[in-house]
């Protein structure tokens, strides 16, 4: 799926709404088995945009994880376990 | 109370089963409820205080939690629930947009049309300061939320619509707005960077 020959795939989708969602829903993990090798294996190769597209959620998806999640202040945590075993004590 | 309905058989745990359940159940979702909290107050001091109210809840009604479930949905929905409740009402700012007319906007056509996928791999590739992050922060707050929970928590979607309690096809078409809309940002920081998007 990496190198495909791009000579050879259509230009445009003809379905690229339809196709959207259900690659969302196989990035998503959400997809059965059989919708997954379908699309994967049938159409994404054969479809520039949808090819695209795939690899778009996917950096996207990669990017989200890497620059928008972080750690809880540690005095946050402190805190909390704190009024916890006090209620706990109560 | 909000997690009333949730709470199937009542238990009645002792106090070193819930300090158990406190501990490890709950405690190691820290990191990922700190950030929903960021995500959501998009200020330091309050997502503290947002996240510090639901783990109290949450210790409180530790009750209508049934050992071995999913302890991050719960907290989320939690979490969620206190935001609106407690957060939006308290806060200076009345929410700026009224939701439903957010959804039939981006649920009309015409912007089906507006959004096309020219954003390429590379640019992202490029994007190694805060771009995504101001681009997510900048999306309406309920957008910004199914993508937090779809994409950075990796909830599915029926997960979801306990949490946000919407019908699971409103998961569905909320969270393909919101990734257009991620996209269209995206797509302007690609611009400004001097990626030709067409």
């Amino acid at each position: 799926m990496s190198n495909p020959d791009q000579s050879h795939m259509k230009q445009d989708c003809e379905n690229q709404r339809e196709c959207m969602e259900m690659l969302q829903m196989i990035v998503d993990g959400e997809a059965s088995s059989d919708q997954k090798d379908h699309f994967l294996k049938h159409h994404l190769e054969q479809c520039m945009p949808c090819y695209k597209n795939y690899h778009l959620e996917v950096a996207i998806r990669q990017l989200l994880k890497t620059k928008c999640t972080g750690q809880a202040p540690q005095e946050l945590v402190d805190s909390i376990k704190a009024k916890v075993i006090q209620n706990l004590s109560d | 109370m909000e997690l009333e309905e949730e709470a199937a058989p009542r238990q009645h745990y002792s106090d070193q089963e819930k300090e158990n359940i406190f501990g490890n159940e709950f405690m190691p979702h820290i990191n990922s409820m700190y950030n929903f909290g960021y995500r959501l107050t998009l200020d330091q001091d309050d997502s503290k205080d947002l996240v510090q109210d639901t783990y109290l809840k949450a210790y409180r009604f530790i009750d209508s939690f049934q050992k071995g479930t999913n302890a991050k949905a719960w907290l989320f929905r939690i979490l969620k629930n206190s935001f609106i409740n407690d957060y939006r009402k308290k806060s200076k700012e009345p929410l700026k947009v009224d939701y439903q007319e957010v959804e039939t906007y981006y649920n009309s056509e015409e912007v089906d049309r507006q959004i096309t996928p020219d954003l390429r791999v590379e640019a992202l590739k490029d994007m190694i300061g805060d771009e995504i992050s101001n681009a997510l922060n900048a999306l309406d707050v309920d957008f910004r939320t199914v993508i937090i929970l779809c994409d950075l928590e990796g909830f599915k979607y029926d997960e979801m619509a306990k949490i946000l309690d919407i019908p699971i096809g409103t998961v569905r078409s909320r969270l393909h707005r919101a990734r257009n809309l991620l996209k269209e940002k995206l797509s302007e920081y690609a611009k400004q960077m001097g990626y030709k998007t067409a």
